[in-house]
């Protein structure tokens, strides 16, 4: 039985922009901020029922979804910064703590969205009709997905290239103690960083609940890989992050390919993610950053 | 002539492309107070670090006691006799002066598992031992008021009292101290360097580094001084001190 | 009080053993030894699984498969920190949270062990014909508390020692305490160890209680509930975790029973878990120490301080 290759490539390309779309936030945020934000999960989650108010509860397009989902996120993020991460590490917070306190407030945003809407997995109720483009299946949803993807690649590497912010968070990463004399306002720097990958975080909750289901623990099912690809790529280093989220997105899909032919069961998906998460921190915990000479 | 207590044979250390450790020998004799000075950036400090087993060398070797010892981790080198006392103290700050210096206790039974769950009569007595010899030591440098605050409560000099009386409770064949009068006032520092002359005479060898070279130079059995990773000159302090090599050294050429 | 509510509270009694016993096997590492365990759930997973499965194919008494259950979680631990513990506390945190959703992912998906998803009937530890709800909750008390009395007397051994100043040493500053002579591999492993197999020890308890588990039961939740119940209790106290068992499963559960006698605009069982995260948040800006807060270590050389004192003033 032949391997349709051509196939395998297109959905890497859908996962991988995903993925992208998902950890772009998580990078950056992880970088400057110094720890892993486990609430990260429950602002995808809250991008997917943003979708779900707009298209079952109020019956708009599934565009307006989006806006919805970027907005209500970018808040929530840059409340979650101000209100719970800042205020901790005022306080004294220690690394572990911040943790703790992300997983607390993890719990708070899960069990809200639980409240308003019901913890059994639900859908958009809307089919994306799949149609061939050559030897490709494809759908309208995954080749948005894609589009989507490279959108936000372009406007990233100008923002990061072009603008002032863009420049200041390239310059935090790498060189804090610089950045502050240099008189980058880190606040401003990274509140938006808060807020901006936030909002990316709750589009690709947005198409992972269009692709798969929604429900509560969305964020969780999704959460492992974006630190995968977090990780893999390098914390705080969009770049890495970009050729992460594809290279994860492959080594997935290729690895889909490899389970059906040793016949194992193609639930072991997820692990492939995990495995490379696993093994990246353990050989190579800064991940492939330091191979691209910008962050 | 007798064998040096330790031998520092060639020894290179890089980070990156730069040889901070290049070429480097030296001997420490026993019973003595050796010092190892330089300007900053010189590699002292790294040259501590390998022969304490932190790092280890990229070239040549370190002996101990007429054992080789460079592959070794900082706990075995510890367990051989020679313990290290950092610049910038690293005390378990949220534990007391007491535990700080029964930490350091060479032998402890109480450090194994079982001996600590099941075997309990042996450390028991042990620990009112080694208590009463931390006593004596921090009474030594009027630091016995404090043998139940938290280190973290210390003065910065007390602090470096405290990181100098830790290693001297380990009972060392050689204390490794690396500036044990830096950050103090001149007062303190030379009272450091007479109990260390004090602990000299009771056989314990000493290799130092040290900026304040009034002080140093008044104890030093034998100076090196280190420029570039290398050692540029070494001999008797009054020796050193009139080497013109040694003001080109510290002033840059 | 109606029998409903009592059969009801002991459950919740039960509960509290049982992860009393996990917490104190988390405060062992992160309490003492300083090690961010984000992996709890895979080996409390572990030795409810490898207790259910021993028990479903062998005939062997149940105290047995509870120290083989135990052994299996060392192993795993032993296995899991090799390479992880020298990595930095964020890192470990998020291998060990991975470790478990792969442990988890294969008792899911491989259904020659387990059943995966259909989950496994677990026999009862201890049980007789005819046997009551009621009975079969007082025998579980009996069973858990009696393992968790042995597990706590087992870590206070271990922490009111040089052994856990030791371990203090190490959460402190583990450069330094190797410099010392500390071996840190060797103590940071052997705490891991111990620490999953307390945990392989709750999880067999649990099992049996349940008498069914399946890989939902094993979400990184559980993982999350035991931090929560250290940082409450207080890091480094071992009365303060058995506290924080306490008050973090009365939380848990408790809502259930208010839920009859409350009405809400809100389900109490999701206001229970918000009013906790916010909680949590408070305690972590304002008292991270916990409840408890960590006791100086006192051993026979405290004595030899008060003899010196009383002389020196002589």
């Amino acid at each position: 039985m032949g391997v349709n290759w051509a196939q395998v490539l297109f959905n890497s390309a859908v996962t991988g922009s995903l993925y992208l779309i998902g950890a772009v936030g998580l990078t950056l945020s992880y970088g400057l901020s110094g720890f892993p934000n486990f609430a990260y999960a429950e602002f995808m989650t809250l991008g997917a029922y943003m979708g779900y108010f707009v298209v079952r509860q109020l019956g708009f397009d599934i565009y307006f979804a989006f806006i919805a989902a970027f907005l209500a996120c970018g808040i929530l993020g840059a409340l979650a910064y101000r209100g719970v991460f800042r205020f901790l590490a005022n306080r004294g917070a220690n690394k572990i703590h911040l943790m703790i306190g992300s997983i607390a407030l993890g719990f708070i945003i899960r069990h809200i969205i639980g409240d308003i809407w019901g913890w059994p997995p639900t859908t958009f109720g809307i089919i994306w009709p799949g149609f061939d483009i050559g030897p490709l299946r494809v759908t309208d949803l995954w080749l948005a997905l894609i589009f989507t993807a490279l959108f936000l690649a372009v406007i990233m590497h100008l923002l990061l290239t072009r603008t002032t912010t863009g420049k200041a968070i390239r310059g935090i990463s790498s060189n804090p103690e610089l950045a502050l004399a240099s008189g980058i306002n880190i606040e401003r720097v990274t509140l938006l960083t808060w807020a901006g990958g936030a909002a990316l975080a709750g589009v690709a909750g947005l198409f992972w609940g269009a692709i798969a289901s929604i429900s509560p623990l969305l964020g969780w099912a999704m959460i492992l890989p974006v630190f995968a690809v977090t990780i893999l790529g390098g914390i705080g280093s969009f770049y890495g992050v970009l050729a992460a989220a594809f290279i994860i997105g492959l080594a997935e899909n290729i690895g889909v390919v490899a389970l059906t032919q040793l016949g194992l069961s193609t639930e072991y998906r997820m692990a492939i993610a995990f495995i490379i998460l696993i093994v990246t921190l353990i050989l190579r915990p800064q991940g492939l950053a330091k191979a691209f000479r910008r962050t | 002539m007798e064998e040096s207590l330790l031998r520092v044979k060639e020894v290179g250390k890089h980070f990156g492309g730069l040889w901070a450790v290049n070429r480097a020998s030296l001997d420490v004799a026993r019973g003595s107070i050796t010092a190892l000075v330089g300007p900053n950036g010189s590699g002292k400090t790294t040259l501590f670090n390998v022969v304490f087993g932190l790092h280890k060398p990229d070239e040549g070797c370190v002996y101990f006691n007429g054992e080789r010892i460079d592959h070794l981790a900082p706990h075995q080198v510890y367990a051989k006799g020679m313990v290290h006392a950092f610049q910038i103290p690293r005390l378990f700050y949220r534990l007391t002066v007491l535990d700080n210096m029964l930490l350091a206790a060479r032998g402890h039974k109480g450090d194994g598992l079982l001996n600590s769950v099941v075997f309990r009569q042996g450390w028991q007595a042990q620990e009112r031992e080694l208590a009463d010899k931390a006593l004596e030591l921090l009474n030594l440098l009027e630091l016995d008021h404090l043998t139940l605050s938290p280190a973290g409560e210390l003065s910065g000099g007390q602090r470096k009292l405290l990181e100098i009386g830790r290693a001297l409770m380990a009972d060392p064949l050689l204390l490794l101290l690396d500036e044990p009068a830096a950050g103090v006032n001149p007062l303190l520092g030379r009272k450091i360097f007479e109990r260390i002359e004090l602990f000299r005479q009771r056989g314990l060898s000493f290799f130092i580094i040290e900026h304040r070279l009034e002080i140093l130079f008044d104890f030093a059995d034998w100076v090196y001084v280190m420029d570039k990773g290398k050692i540029a000159i070494e001999g008797k302090p009054e020796k050193v001190a009139k080497d013109s090599t040694f003001y080109k050294v510290y002033l840059g050429d | 009080m109606n029998l409903g509510l009592l059969v009801y509270s002991l459950d919740i009694v039960v509960f509290i053993g049982i992860f009393a016993i996990v917490a104190l096997s988390l405060n062992l590492e992160y309490g003492f030894t300083g090690l961010g365990n984000f992996g709890k759930v895979a080996f409390f997973l572990a030795g409810a699984y490898t207790y259910a499965i021993v028990m479903e194919r062998t005939g062997i008494p149940f105290y047995l498969a509870l120290i083989i259950a135990m052994l299996v979680s060392a192993g795993i631990g032993f296995l899991v920190s090799l390479p992880a513990l020298r990595l930095r506390e964020d890192y470990l945190a998020i291998v060990t949270l991975a470790i478990g959703e792969v442990l988890r992912l294969v008792v899911k998906t491989e259904d020659s062990l387990a059943h995966g998803v259909w989950g496994i009937n677990v026999p009862p530890a201890i049980h007789w014909s005819g046997m009551s709800v009621l009975e079969m909750r007082m025998v579980n008390i009996g069973l858990v508390y009696f393992c968790l009395i042995l597990c706590f007397i087992l870590v206070q051994l271990m922490t009111r020692s040089p052994y856990g100043r030791v371990l203090r040493a190490i959460r402190e500053d583990e450069v330094a305490a190797e410099a010392l002579g500390k071996n840190r591999v060797k103590y940071k492993a052997q705490i891991f160890m111990l620490g999953s197999a307390l945990a392989g020890l709750g999880g067999g308890l649990y099992a049996q209680y349940m008498q069914y588990i399946n890989p939902y039961m094993f979400m990184p939740m559980v993982t999350f509930t035991v931090w929560i119940m250290v940082i409450v209790g207080g890091p480094a106290n071992n009365r303060g975790v058995l506290i924080g068992a306490v008050l973090v499963t009365l939380f848990e559960r408790g809502a259930r029973i208010i839920k009859d006698y409350l009405l809400l605009p809100i389900d109490p069982i999701n206001l229970q878990y918000i009013l906790f995260g916010v909680l949590v948040i408070f305690l972590l800006a304002y008292r991270p120490q916990g409840l408890l807060k960590e006791r100086q270590l006192e051993t026979k050389a405290i004595e030899g301080v008060q003899q010196w004192k009383n002389r020196s003033s002589e």
